[in-house]
């Protein structure tokens, strides 16, 4: 990386946790600071919420384990450390100009250290979504809850057991024979 | 534990005798005398539970000792840990598809094989004795081999509501089993070769107590090979057989001198409608049929008005009385219930109305268990009084003291009529309650507060059925629920609550609720997995109809050690319609979750898929 990266404490760690540094104020990477101590915060934040913002950063290929290892690792096998997917990159529709605009946005999750090169307005809204609560199935829930409500209701007609069916046919079946 | 000590230990549970051999003269040895005398005579399954988790000696006598399992889910653990924990077992029971499965909503090749439990019965288990499986899937070479090898043991062999199986199935269990005392197979689906299972069975046993294959449409029934069981088993007490004339019966009847209990059959149909001389015809066709003098339990199936007066004669020693297949409207049940002041059991369609209710309250002093069905939606199809509402409910609950189990459809209903079952049905342990869809005006909704009279009234309550409409139930409802049924182990919800706060409310409660089962409600996937996580007894879930994330996500909340989860997704079926074609059904997709010793099953159909966490993450 040609310039050094925007490190968010969206942990909480430090005293300011609100909004995003401006790309203008570049801080340097704590490099001091441990993987482990990054992972036992990573831990201490809910998943969902974690997951989704990597979902929405449209992270394809977080299904494959890293292979990478990390930048301090000299081993590349095994390692209980965090290590770096190289390949986990959004590219945001920029062709790698050095735009002013786009920096890199790092993400560690779950052993995996993923790196999004995002606009500031991007990034405030992955933060955003970070730190709200992830609402329950919003897109669901929320759209048209009377259709899903007819839907589910007339799915479900009430049903009775197998021998009553049979009987009740059987007798309208002989009703039928007598009438006519 | 060798054999001669374990003679001990089951001597003396079944002879009662308190003192027994083999003790050592140390005092630890008398000790563990004592247990071993008490422990044979503590029955229930819980208290056998908690026994167990004392001390590894007290482990070692009830495994030894424990003399009838049931396990609920037969997907629950292996037929391995079961001999290796029960060596000595005589009973066991065991139970397959879900209990939607006896409404049509579960394919029929779900699952529930007894085959590799048979395989470690006759393997391993010598001494049993009493064999019940429930929605299972039984084939005839199950049959076979439980005939051949434990057929001189096998006493008591209940294939209830099960499938896959034919009458050459049987053949072997009539020829191989002579000690069987009960033969049950009511509702099962047989495949019908031809009636010579029945007479196999009538030439091979004398010790014969209880046949039944009510409901099983087998119709190679023929009445003289029920004579000739009859004749030859003399402690016969209860037949329920398939179609086959009454009058056919009369023989039979003369010869079962000790019937108590008597069900199936049918009658032919009047020639016509008209005039007094139907019934004059009827009648000396049937005038012959002359009841067993122990007889008190009786359902008929076609029963119809004309035939009623070969009822009388036997109505005021009535226990137990099945309608649910007759052919009575509303004043027959009325004429025919005043005349059984002993009914305890009855079972009928809502044809009874609320008139019948009524009379019930009044004649009927005894009553115990009632369950209502469903009768016919259609126009004209019911007599126009067949219909329950509160008003029946309520007479119902004044009149009936005595009631511990009620299962009823209703077509209207009250807060009130609740609140009255609350106030005066103190020894109600098994209350369902189902409201019809006809009517789009119901009386007085929501039930919150009817509902939670009923559940502090009736604090015996163990199970608990709600089936009710979009509006029948508010979440507050749902939160009562929870609240107020401290000893309620299985629970059916249906379109009730408004959202998954409701199911979440509902979740803190409901302390001893094991089993539970909810259909059309609107909950989404991620309550219904923390709902799963905070009911601390719940051991199996069955949902149909939830809101569902995208690729079961939500579901991953719940995903824990031992706990299996099975999907059924949406599929659509092809059913015959009532006029002889085929129509299309939407079935909405299920959620099955369940604790298991045995880890997921191998035998999933291609309907059924079980979720993998770590194809989702």
């Amino acid at each position: 990386m040609a310039r050094s990266a925007i490190e968010h404490d969206f942990f909480s760690k430090k005293k300011e946790s609100n909004g995003l540094p401006p790309a203008v104020k570049s801080h340097k990477i704590e490099r001091r600071r441990s993987f482990r101590d990054i992972q036992g915060v990573i831990s201490k934040m809910n998943p969902e919420v974690v997951k989704s913002v990597i979902e929405n950063g449209s992270l394809g290929g977080n299904k494959r384990k890293p292979a990478v290892s990390s930048p301090k690792e000299t081993q590349t096998n095994i390692s209980p450390f965090p290590v770096c997917d190289p390949t986990l990159r959004l590219g945001c529709g920029h062709n790698g100009k050095n735009d002013e605009k786009n920096a890199p946005m790092t993400i560690f999750y779950n052993g995996i250290v993923a790196v999004f090169d995002v606009s500031p307005n991007q990034a405030q809204g992955i933060l955003k979504v970070a730190e709200e609560r992830l609402p329950e199935s919003a897109e669901l829930s929320e759209s048209n809850p009377y259709n899903q409500e007819n839907l589910l209701d007339g799915d479900f007609p009430m049903k009775r057991t197998k021998s009553l069916q049979v009987f009740l046919k059987k007798r309208k079946e002989s009703r039928g024979r007598n009438s006519s | 534990m060798d054999e001669r000590r374990w003679k001990n230990l089951n001597g003396c549970s079944s002879s009662g005798r308190l003192s027994c051999g083999g003790a050592t003269s140390s005092s630890s040895g008398q000790y563990e005398t004592v247990w071993e005398c008490v422990i044979p005579y503590v029955q229930d399954p819980r208290d056998r539970d908690a026994v167990s988790l004392v001390c590894k000696l007290w482990c070692e006598i009830d495994a030894i000792t424990r003399k009838h399992v049931t396990i609920a889910l037969c997907y629950t653990a292996t037929p391995q840990r079961l001999s290796g924990r029960f060596p000595y077992l005589e009973s066991l029971k065991l139970k397959g598809k879900p209990r939607a499965a006896m409404f049509n909503l579960i394919p029929e090749d779900w699952g529930g094989y007894v085959t590799p439990w048979v395989e470690e019965i006759v393997r391993s288990f010598g001494r049993m004795k009493v064999l019940h499986f429930r929605r299972m899937i039984v084939k005839d070479s199950d049959l076979e081999l439980l005939a051949t090898s434990a057929g001189r043991v096998l006493e008591v062999l209940r294939l209830d509501k099960c499938s896959g199986f034919s009458t050459d199935g049987l053949l072997h269990i009539g020829r191989m089993c002579r000690n069987l005392r009960n033969l049950f197979m009511e509702e099962s689906s047989i495949i019908e070769k031809d009636g010579e299972w029945l007479r196999e069975l009538a030439l091979n046993n004398t010790v014969l107590e209880s046949l039944n294959f009510y409901m099983t449409y087998l119709t190679e029934v023929r009445s003289g090979d029920l004579e000739l069981i009859a004749r030859r088993c003399p402690s016969l007490a209860l037949m329920k057989i398939s179609d086959c004339d009454i009058s056919d019966l009369i023989g039979f009847f003369r010869a079962a001198a000790s019937l108590e209990e008597f069900g199936g059959g049918s009658f032919s149909e009047p020639p016509g409608q008209v005039g007094e001389g139907v019934f004059n015809e009827q009648l000396e066709r049937y005038a012959d049929v002359v009841f067993p003098a122990r007889l008190c339990r009786l359902g008929l199936t076609y029963l119809g008005k004309a035939e009623l007066p070969i009822v009388y004669p036997v109505a005021a020693r009535l226990k137990k009385l099945d309608l649910l297949y007759a052919l009575l409207d509303t004043e027959a049940h009325c004429q025919l219930l005043q005349s059984c002041p002993n009914l305890e059991f009855l079972e009928t369609r809502n044809v009874i109305g609320d008139r019948g209710l009524e009379v019930l309250a009044q004649f009927c002093k005894k009553m115990k268990r009632l369950r209502i069905e469903r009768g016919d939606d259609e126009q004209g199809m019911e007599d126009v009084e067949g219909v329950v509402t509160q008003r029946g409910l309520m007479a119902l609950a004044r009149g009936c003291l005595e009631l511990e189990y009620l299962a009823v459809y209703v077509s209207d209903i009250t807060n009130a009529s609740l609140e009255c079952i609350g106030s005066h049905s103190k020894n109600l342990c098994d209350f369902r309650l189902v409201l019809l869809d006809r009517e789009e005006r119901i009386t007085d909704l929501p039930l919150d507060n009817g509902v939670r009279s009923l559940l502090t009234g009736c604090h015996k309550l163990r199970r608990f059925a709600l089936y009710l409409r979009l509006g029948g139930l508010t979440d507050e409802g749902l939160g009562y629920i929870g609240r107020y049924s401290p000893n309620v182990r299985w629970m059916l919800l249906g379109c009730v609550g408004e959202s998954d706060a409701g199911l979440l409310e509902f979740s803190k409660g409901c302390p001893s609720l094991q089993k539970l089962e909810m259909r059309g409600c609107r909950f989404s996937e991620r309550a219904l997995a923390m709902a799963a996580l905070h009911l601390t007894s719940l051991r199996y879930l069955w949902v149909q109809g939830y809101r569902p994330s995208g690729n079961c996500r939500d579901l991953l909340t719940m995903v824990r050690p031992y706990w299996n989860i099975e999907l059924i997704p949406a599929r659509q079926v092809v059913v015959p319609d009532q006029d002889g074609g085929e129509i299309v059904e939407d079935h909405p997709a299920h959620i099955l979750a369940y604790y298991s010793l045995a880890g997921q099953r191998m035998d999933f159909p291609a309907t059924v898929t079980p979720l993998d966490p770590n194809t989702l993450i």
